[in-house]
């Protein structure tokens, strides 16, 4: 080997720590674009697939019960290539011994083997049930311990507690997708309705289109075309779905949330690079000597060059070697874990070629551009200023300009000491040394601050964005303020419920709710979205709606509605006053919009009008099918307790109870859902902090290295092994100070970019950002944490050495 | 052959100044000097006089302010003013030989490396005859037993006869040498002044940097520098 590459190999051998910390600085970057590059190629190939091998449903359709006569209809019906009819009604399954009850949705499938649309996939156990046997879908198992061949408890809507045979467990990618609060599924034969006490008929349509099973438009118009039909066959129908054959309902939320992560990922490499740059400038520093060595026998610019081009792509190829693999499987990992989530199955594990190529692109390409000023300035050094070991000064102007500016600081400090003495305000020595030499190296500071100020912003802004996502999903709870809802399979009158509900004493406010379905129609008279519209008492103070304009709904409101900002959607420029076409019951009206309020855009467009008009138009004056109840105490265990009550008293007082639901539930799975996000965002948070924390040790480690000498000459003069350490610390959590109060404020405009980005995606609406001072309060205990521990290790290093040794450094 | 009676470095009226925040600081004034082949020259002087800026103009280490130095090498006769820092760089590599007070070795590579470093730069020699080169230079210093040994496990005598067999590596007709000896004992000292006079047997030409007027008796000629000045000379070309 020539001498030239023996020397590179010996620099990057002989230093172990430098390499170290260089090569890590290169993988946490490269690892983090790895793993969620992996991740989103992997999630955006598989999701579709797999998705579309389950043939899921285009449309789907609830509406009252029906039989075959409809469901052939519906199979000749033009346009339709498939249909299928089931029978989907809810009650509640415990493993014996628990007292707890999870409600599922229960599918009976007429012909598991003719079964063509929404295909279950086998997971354990027998792949379709017996009568009176029930196949449970993989997410029943995170509530309720249940495998193939356990007997179950099942509870009827007749309070009936029933023993029931698991036949199989299986996944459901398709059912489920649409409805993302969906409670989990369970699936029988038709021929075992009889056991649930449940009759032998459909009520619910999933129809897969002939053609255009990729085109919305196409698929809305068929929803439109069979809704017609069927109600002119004198069904009602209830709520519908409509889904692409080749992309996840969710496909594009999760899409963006994985942006948001690459964005993340993006800055960990920028961060990195800063870090690079700042290690990579110090070596050159400290390698000035050699190359002046090298100048001086012959060493060419072009050939010095080279050579700590080398070097970087050694540290580069080192760091991929690292972050390869463990980026492989970590996106790998991550895809699996949102799959599991989501519900969708992965193709397998493999290399992500595209990830691949990133990576080995970022992994090059980093260290040489971050380390590309440094090793020019490095190689184009006079033989000199090398020997002198003075890269950035020179005999001229730049040096009479770094020492100016070192002097003004010197008189500013001077003149704030001599300022403060005055007033009887003493800074110890060593504090103005530590404070002068925080400041020596301004270069290498500005970027550790640079590097570790973005680290504590995102760290902070992430707490400031859960604490905002939090704050709207207990903003939309201001839609569902009843602590329990009470749904019954027929209407009751109010009168009575309410006498029967008071007999608790706990329950203070009974009110009947009526609700509709209806499609909001463009100006051309095709459909534009399904509609739900609520509609409480124009009084209930059960919902505190976020109004964006105009108000909120009066007991004379005749054709009126409030409606969720959905409606921007298809009417951007509509205002309170203003009207928009519905179609109710088969009629197509004009409803006038007297005010649009915020709400979860995934969750569709809903609408509120008064029960006032909506329970005389539906004949259900003074009779509902769903009650809205408020207890005394508001938590989550208060209202699963009357939940529990409720349902069973009514039972037992002989109404046919549908569910009841504790308030609260719905809220709590959507902060679930909220969770995984913020988990994510707090592991791109950290490994931001890590390289903060990277550059911060590096910094340090080289400060006191450069130092050396110095450090020698106080102890000569009398300073202990404690005041150096003292001195190095201090000038370490100076600098993790003042990169702490660059994040207070860099955190600021981040979390409003993050709160819009993450609002926009999971919501589909911008939201109030809200501020908590627990990401500062964590971050300042960090900062304070990382850098004691950055600069001990130097510090103790350099106080360990003997002043022979270190007058003697070189 | 070389002409010895014309000189094989010509500084005519050569100035150099320093700039610092008092003002600028002559380090040099007004400089005549000429090397002739085959001449162990010193340049004596006390500390400050100048004389290391002296021997930065001759290596191009440093530019001088106004003045020029000229070399006549190789048959050819170069300005140093007119090269470019990478230039210089190859000319120095190839023409001369620069060994300082400190050695200035490269403390990751072992001795033989070391020394095969300005033939690797220059590229004036392949690989393997580089290595038989370094390992003949070596045995002339006395070092052949230590090849594979590096700077910090050998003695500061040792280290600097390495200095020496690297500035021989491409075979140059001029050392440069600045205090070579100020950091060895006497009797390391004289071992390493019987290598040099070896090399001026041998037709090479030395200019050699010192602060001590006991060594003037070794060089066939001296100067004396004074405040950027030369002051004194001494001896025959």
């Amino acid at each position: 080997m020539r001498p030239r590459w023996r020397k590179v190999l010996s620099d990057l051998i002989d230093n172990k720590a430098r390499t170290i910390l260089v090569v890590f600085s290169i993988a946490v970057g490269v690892f983090a674009i790895g793993v969620i590059a992996g991740a989103y190629v992997i999630i955006s190939q598989d999701m579709g697939v797999s998705y579309a091998a389950n043939n899921p449903s285009n449309i789907e359709i609830r509406l009252d019960d029906f039989d075959h006569d409809l469901l052939n209809t519906i199979r000749h019906f033009k346009g339709v290539k498939d249909a299928e009819a089931r029978r989907v009604f809810k009650l509640s399954l415990r493993s014996p011994g628990e007292t707890r009850w999870t409600s599922v949705d229960v599918v009976a499938v007429e012909d598991f083997q003719e079964n063509a649309i929404n295909l279950l996939k086998p997971i354990s156990g027998a792949a379709e049930p017996h009568k009176e046997q029930i196949l449970l879908e993989r997410d029943v198992l995170e509530d309720i311990h249940a495998s193939p061949g356990q007997i179950l408890e099942l509870q009827l809507l007749d309070g009936t507690i029933k023993e029931i045979q698991v036949a199989g467990i299986v996944q459901d990618a398709s059912t489920g997708a649409i409805d993302f609060l969906s409670p989990p599924l369970a699936y029988i034969t038709m021929d075992s309705l009889k056991f649930f006490d449940e009759p032998d008929l459909f009520n619910r349509l999933f129809v897969t289109v002939a053609s255009g099973q990729d085109d919305e438009e196409h698929i809305r118009s068929m929803l439109a075309d069979l809704k017609d039909k069927i109600e002119k066959n004198g069904f009602n129908v209830g709520r519908t779905f409509i889904s692409k054959t080749h992309q996840h309902p969710l496909e594009s939320t999760i899409n963006a949330v994985l942006g948001i992560l690459m964005a993340l990922g993006v800055l960990i490499v920028f961060l990195s690079s800063s870090l690079i740059a700042n290690t990579l400038s110090a070596l050159l520093n400290q390698h000035l000597r050699h190359i002046g060595v090298m100048k001086l026998i012959g060493g060419r610019d072009q050939i010095i060059f080279r050579m700590y081009l080398v070097l970087l792509l050694a540290f580069g190829l080192l760091a991929l070697l690292i972050a390869i693999p463990a980026g492989g499987q970590g996106a790998y990992a991550l895809a699996q874990y949102i799959a599991d989530k989501i519900g969708f199955s992965l193709l397998g594990y493999r290399i992500v070629p595209l990830s691949f190529v990133i990576q080995v692109a970022v992994g090059l390409l980093v260290p040489l551009v971050s380390g590309f000023i440094p090793v020019i300035s490095g190689s184009r050094v006079t033989v000199q200023k090398a020997l002198d070991g003075v890269r950035t000064q020179s005999s001229g102007g730049e040096d009479q300009e770094t020492l100016e500016g070192g002097y003004r600081f010197e008189h500013f400090q001077v003149k704030a000491t001599r300022a403060l003495a005055d007033r009887g305000i003493r800074i110890p020595r060593q504090l103005l040394i530590s404070l002068r030499n925080t400041f020596r190296q301004r270069g290498r500071l500005l970027l550790t601050l640079f590097t570790l100020t973005m680290g504590g912003a995102i760290f902070i802004s992430v707490f400031n964005v859960r604490i905002t996502l939090h704050d709207y999903v207990q903003k939309i709870g201001n839609y569902f303020l009843a602590d329990v809802t009470l749904d019954f399979e027929r209407p009751y009158r109010l009168e009575e419920i309410e006498q029967y509900a008071y007999q608790d004493p706990r329950v203070i406010h009974v009110e009947g709710w009526a609700y509709a379905t209806a499609e909001i129609l463009l100006p051309d008279g095709s459909t534009a979205e399904n509609i739900t519209l609520l509609a409480p008492p124009a009084e209930s103070d059960l919902v505190s709606p976020m109004l964006i304009e105009g108000r909120w709904l009066r007991p004379t409101d005749k054709k009126k509605l409030a409606i969720s900002e959905g409606v921007y959607d298809y009417y951007p420029d509509l205002r309170a006053g203003d009207s928009i076409p519905l179609k109710i019951d088969g009629k197509e009206e004009l409803w006038e919009v007297v005010g649009v309020f915020k709400f979860i855009g995934l969750e569709g467009v809903i609408g509120y009008a008064p029960y006032e008009y909506i329970s005389r138009e539906k004949n259900l004056a003074n009779r509902s099918y769903s009650y809205r109840i408020v207890i005394q105490d508001h938590d989550r265990a208060a209202q699963d307790a009357m939940a529990k009550d409720l349902d069973a008293y009514f039972r037992a007082q002989g109404f046919h109870v549908l569910e009841a639901t504790p308030g609260l539930s719905t809220l709590d799975s959507a902060a679930e859902s909220l969770d995984i996000l913020i988990t994510f965002l707090l592991i791109m948070a950290l490994l931001t902090a890590t390289v903060g924390s990277m550059g911060l040790a590096g910094t340090m480690s080289m400060n006191v290295l450069e130092r050396t000498r110095e450090i020698g000459i106080m102890r000569a003069i009398g300073a202990t092994d404690l005041e150096i350490l003292r001195m190095v610390i201090v000038e370490g959590l100076l600098i993790g100070l003042l990169s702490f109060v660059l994040s207070m404020i860099l955190a600021i405009p981040f979390t409003y970019l993050l709160s819009a980005i993450v609002s926009n995606a999971i919501f589909a609406t911008p939201i109030t950002v809200i501020f908590t001072p627990l990401g500062y309060l964590i971050w300042l205990g960090l900062v304070v944490v990382l850098s004691s521990l950055a600069s001990i290790l130097p510090a103790h290093n350099a106080a360990r050495l003997t002043i022979r040794e270190v007058l003697a450094y070189e | 052959m070389t002409d010895p009676t014309s000189p094989l470095i010509e500084i005519n009226s050569v100035t150099k100044y320093y700039h610092t925040t008092a003002g600028a600081f002559p380090a040099l004034q007004g400089i005549d000097l000429a090397i002739y082949p085959g001449e162990f020259l010193g340049v004596v002087g006390k500390s400050g006089a100048g004389k290391s800026t002296l021997l930065n103009m001759i290596t191009g280490v440093d530019r001088f302010s106004s003045g020029e130095v000229q070399a006549h090498t190789n048959g050819k006769s170069i300005s140093l003013s007119q090269l470019s820092e990478n230039e210089l760089t190859l000319w120095r590599g190839r023409t001369m030989g620069v060994v300082y007070q400190s050695f200035q070795l490269l403390p990751m590579l072992n001795l033989i490396h070391n020394v095969m470093m300005p033939m690797d730069m220059s590229g004036l020699y392949q690989p393997v005859k580089s290595r038989q080169r370094a390992l003949e230079l070596l045995k002339m210093v006395e070092l052949a037993d230590h090849v594979d040994k590096y700077p910090s496990q050998i003695s500061g005598g040792q280290q600097q006869r390495v200095a020496i067999a690297r500035a021989l590596a491409n075979d140059p007709p001029l050392i440069v040498a600045d205090e070579p000896t100020g950091s060895l004992d006497s009797v390391t000292a004289d071992h390493v002044f019987e290598i040099f006079q070896h090399l001026v047997d041998e037709g090479r030409t030395i200019v050699m940097v010192t602060h001590d007027e006991g060594l003037l008796p070794l060089f066939s000629r001296y100067v004396t520098i004074t405040d950027g000045q030369l002051t004194g000379e001494g001896g025959q070309p």
